[in-house]
């Protein structure tokens, strides 16, 4: 086994991914104020008068900042619960239709290609608005059920080529039960990708979630970033000019989805270290390319170059 | 493939005295991205005579692609060549970082014909675009028609269907697309086609027919000689007039073929020959060995013959000198025992002992990533 | 031969993923307890206005054109039968106005601050990232950090800090609707002079987000293409510089194509919240007003057009491939 390099982008994207999850974490619990309760009139300017009017207050007179760590910590779960639902999903899907082929790799594959054909947005959408009310949770699995087909069809790449390896063979030969090849032997080869993939799938969702809110389906009654700009563009604080209302959420967001997609992409990096010499995994690349569009326009992982050339 | 005295004693007519190439002095290394500098070809100088075929002989990470990106003008990045000459026909070219290579050098008087040749052509485009793009790179007036009917009549008189010019890559097998891509490779006829691991990617009997259709073209006067680097020796048995054995970045030994494999003259090629079966009467007494040991970090090369860490005929001068080349340009073994022995063949029993007590820890990592490096240069 | 064997076998998914999209459309905004046309008439009643027998009237009206008393399949079979006539329905929030017109009214606008957005932001992303690969060095370092925050930057934070700044802020430019108040929508140069100071920030904010990412997506592929043995071979062949890296960009570029398909098929749906941003009067708008007001034909008809644009796009970016790139062709129409 060679050692790990662990780039100065790796630390970098690492220190940022920490900080958003001590702000996440912590936040709340230094912050001891009700994002819900009313501390002030509208859009109050921040002072240090009180740890709540740090930022100053928002439209309903309530603490930005104690808004902001809730939202931030709402946020980060709904990206882990999403995030999780669809890499497990698309792994799975992925997985099989990889290591299985035949039939059933057919059928599952034609269901992946569908959900890659239509907008993810749209389904998120349709579904948000179905589910009448609904809760920070809901939205995860919502987000995170739509988002699993590229991986499923990243993953199934991945796993025909592993399939004709020899170690799979003896393992099949040695009366392995498929499940075990597929956990013990295919499983651990994936294993870096999968995280890659995921933390993508956990900004995409991030972001997502942001967008539904903002378009006024949010999870209701509850704390998040995108609840927080939905807020501050319905009631205008753009155009007043009270920033402390709005940059805190749109600054987070986009430090969030930053270290993200840092983060992936230094994790490529210390996971194939050929890659620094400048050559780039097109899948990845592609992903990486498409996840901000996977909240407006869905389907920018290409259709057809997966799994054909790589 | 065993039909070799015939084919050998054919090749041994096709060579003539006159020189075709003249290397001196080659030098070329690997910067890693640790920022360490490997050597992988160190001061290495050869010759090849008009209707040539040279082997290059020796295991992965020892070289030898790399001297065949240095012959054929397309070392890039992470390998860099640091100095060296070249000298085909009288006429120079300067190696190194501040020397300018003519473009026109590539393919027209040496040429490259690529190891696997799975990815030789661009994916999307047709045979016949490179075939035309090549032509016009080295003579710009040439007219499309007229391109592609010097092609074809290239390609019926190699025997190949003139319809795989109008073939895209994915749609020839591999043992064709290596034939097309080795008419690409010599269509301005060449002087000289360095063919780095040619038959490396394909079954016995596509080998079979890419090796009759290099000695045919050499037979034809389409190029003059042929620098051919491979890992599989039976097969450079077969094609090769003289065969050069690299350790380590350096020509261990360089001769006719025929003496090499039978008489070897350096303990490396004697062990490296030793190692490999050749259906040939009475091999199946033949005892097989391996050579102890891998080869050595060329981060950190050991002093004096490289190969002394390995050698049963080791001796005190081995590790502190580099040994003198015995013999001439042509045929040379770079060894101390071969000069105190001269005309004496190198006893392959006593090169490895059957204690191995001349085993070595080497630094197996950086053999990979040396292997590594070189593939991807490639 | 090949090729039509290839169409057909996409032909079929995309039929059946268009099919499931249709069914998703139709039931999901079905599954809300109770009958909806029931809850909207309530709420018209509420907001008060209409009397007692124009209630009875829209009832009929909604209760005829959804077929809610029939059952589930046929009311499938209606909705797929005004479809097909083109007709989107009526909506509920300005009724009678029918959904056709108003989406009409919006469409051009979300177009307008999208195509050149995308079409310039392909155009210089692509050239970026392909300088940047190619020269290496500082600017590849500089252009690469740079690309990737503006691509990872979410399209709507952009919009937000570039309103604040630059529109209220400095005030440089006007904060939000595509016109100024008080004119008609007309083709007249003063009209247009007039909206595209609105247009300017809209623009910018999806355009710098576009040029990221293709600069991303670009410099990764001409990388990879870099190491080809191709390149290889083609520089032992004595081909100059310029032609090797035209094999280059045409194999880099054909992804890249793909992506411009597909942003161009996405542009209904891809900037809804920018237009939100800006109060613009696009579709993302109206999606927004059609949410909040509870507006179904409406709001189901826009989540519709943007689900046939992205198929559209995806279907033909699968046909120009087949034409473009032979080896896809032989994957298909081959064994899967």
């Amino acid at each position: 086994m060679r050692s790990i390099h662990l780039t100065p982008r790796f630390w970098v994207a690492a220190s940022l991914v920490i900080f958003t999850l001590l702000v996440g974490l912590l936040g709340p619990l230094i912050i001891h104020v009700d994002p819900h309760a009313t501390i002030g009139g509208l859009y109050d300017k921040p002072s240090g008068r009180s740890i709540g009017m740090w930022l100053g207050t928002d439209n309903a007179g309530q603490s930005v900042i104690s808004n902001l760590v809730n939202g931030v910590r709402t946020s980060l779960f709904i990206g882990l619960v999403a995030g999780a639902i669809s890499t497990v999903i698309g792994l799975v899907f992925g997985l099989v239709a990889g290591f299985q082929g035949g039939i059933l790799d057919d059928i599952l594959m034609g269901v992946t290609n569908i959900g890659l054909a239509i907008p993810s947005i749209v389904v998120v959408i349709l579904l948000a608005d179905a589910l009448n009310g609904s809760t920070s949770f809901t939205l995860a699995m919502v987000i995170g059920i739509t988002g699993w087909p590229w991986t499923a069809r990243a993953v199934r790449a991945q796993a025909t080529s592993i399939r004709n390896r020899e170690h799979i063979d003896v393992a099949r030969l040695s009366g392995a039960r498929w499940v075990s090849i597929l956990l013990w032997d295919v499983l651990p080869y994936l294993l870096s990708y999968v995280v890659m993939a995921f933390v993508l799938q956990m900004s995409g969702a991030i972001l997502a979630e942001a967008a539904i809110s903002m378009l006024g389906l949010g999870a209701s009654g509850s704390v998040s970033l995108g609840i927080m700009l939905y807020w501050s563009l319905a009631w205008g604080s753009v155009r007043t000019g009270a920033w402390w209302a709005f940059l805190p959420p749109t600054l987070m967001l986009t430090l969030i989805a930053f270290s993200l997609l840092l983060l992936q992409s230094s994790l490529d990096e210390v996971f194939n270290p050929r890659l620094r010499r400048g050559r780039s995994r097109r899948r990845l690349a592609a992903v990486a390319a498409g996840t901000q569009a996977a909240v407006p326009t869905a389907a920018i992982v290409e259709p057809v170059l997966e799994g054909d050339r790589s | 493939m065993t039909d070799s005295p015939s084919r050998a004693a054919n090749a041994r007519t096709r060579a003539t005295g006159l020189r075709l190439l003249d290397a001196h002095n080659l030098t070329a290394a690997y910067y890693t991205p640790e920022g360490n500098r490997v050597v992988a070809v160190d001061d290495v100088s050869i010759s090849i005579n008009e209707g040539e075929v040279l082997g290059i002989a020796g295991e992965s990470g020892c070289g030898k692609s790399t001297l065949g990106a240095i012959l054929s003008l397309t070392a890039r990045e992470p390998l860099v060549v640091e100095g060296g000459t070249l000298e085909v026909d009288g006429k120079q070219q300067r190696l190194g970082p501040r020397a300018k290579v003519q473009r026109t050098w590539r393919g027209s008087v040496v040429s490259l014909l690529p190891q696997g040749a799975m990815n030789s052509i661009s994916p999307t485009m047709r045979v016949r675009d490179l075939v035309f793009d090549v032509m016009r790179a080295h003579d710009r007036g040439v007219k499309r028609s007229e391109a592609l009917d010097r092609a074809r009549d290239r390609f019926e008189e190699l025997g190949l269907p003139a319809r795989a010019l109008d073939a895209y890559p994915h749609q020839l097998s591999g043992g064709m697309k290596q034939r097309v891509v080795t008419v690409i490779s010599t269509l301005l006829n060449p002087r000289l086609l360095i063919a780095d691991e040619p038959t490396s990617a394909l079954d016995v009997s596509s080998q079979k027919a890419l090796i009759d259709m290099l000695l045919q073209m050499l037979d034809n006067k389409i190029m003059s000689g042929v620098v051919f680097i491979t890992h599989d020796l039976p097969v450079l048995r077969t094609v090769s007039n003289r065969i050069a054995v690299m350790y380590a970045g350096k020509i261990a030994e360089i001769g006719d073929a025929e003496q090499i494999a039978s008489e070897p003259r350096h303990p490396y090629s004697a062990a490296l020959l030793g190692s490999v079966l050749v259906p040939e009467p009475g091999f199946r007494n033949k005892r097989v060995k391996g050579i102890p040991g891998s080869p050595p970090n060329l981060l950190n090369p050991p002093s004096g013959c490289r190969f002394h860490p390995r050698c049963g005929l080791a001796m005190d001068v081995c590790t502190k000198e580099e040994p003198p080349e015995v013999g001439d340009v042509l045929r040379f073994s770079s060894c101390f025992w071969t000069q105190q022995n001269p005309g004496t063949p190198v006893p392959l029993d006593r090169v490895i002992p059957s204690e191995e007590a001349t085993m070595v820890e080497t630094d197996r990592e950086l053999a990979d990533q040396l292997a590594g490096a070189e593939e991807g240069a490639r | 031969m090949d090729f039509a064997k290839y169409l057909g076998r996409k032909a079929i998914w995309y039929v059946i993923a268009l099919f499931v999209a249709l069914l998703l459309n139709f039931l999901l905004p079905r599954l809300i307890p109770g009958n909806p046309v029931d809850t909207i008439v309530s709420q018209m009643a509420r907001g008060g206005g209409a009397s007692g027998e124009q209630m009875k009237a829209i009832y009929a009206h909604y209760m005829q054109q959804f077929g809610l008393d029939k059952p589930m399949w046929e009311q499938f079979l209606v909705y797929l039968g005004h479809l097909a006539h083109g007709n989107l329905g009526t909506s509920f929030s300005q009724y009678p106005t029918s959904v056709n017109s108003l989406v009409a009214q919006a469409l051009p606008w979300s177009i307008a601050i999208q195509l050149p957005a995308i079409l310039i932001g392909w155009v210089v992303g692509n050239l970026i990232g392909a300088v940047a690969a190619y020269r290496g060095g500082w600017f590849d370092k500089g252009a690469f950090v740079g690309s990737l925050f503006a691509s990872s930057m979410p399209y709507y934070c952009l919009a937000i800090v570039l309103l604040f700044v630059v529109g209220v802020h400095f005030g440089f430019l006007p904060i939000g609707g595509g016109y100024s108040l008080g004119l008609t929508p007309n083709l007249s140069p003063s009209f247009f002079g007039d909206a595209i100071t609105y247009w300017w920030l809209p623009f910018w904010s999806l355009v710098i987000i576009f040029v990221g990412g293709q600069a991303v997506g670009m410099r990764s592929m001409a990388i990879y293409e870099l190491g080809s043995d191709y390149v290889n071979y083609g520089r032992g062949l004595g081909l100059g510089d310029g032609r090797i890296v035209r094999y280059i960009f045409r194999n880099a570029m054909l992804p890249q194509i793909t992506g411009l398909a597909l942003s161009i098929g996405g542009m209904i749906g891809g900037a809804l919240v920018t237009e939100l941003v800006f109060s613009y009067p696009g579709i993302g708008t109206l999606l927004f007003s059609a949410i909040s007001t509870n507006d179904y034909p409406l709001f189901s008809s826009i989540t519709l057009l943007i689900t046939l644009a992205v198929l559209a796009a995806n279907f033909c970016v699968e046909i120009a491939y087949g034409i473009i790139d032979p080896r896809i062709r032989a994957a298909h129409s081959g064994e899967r």
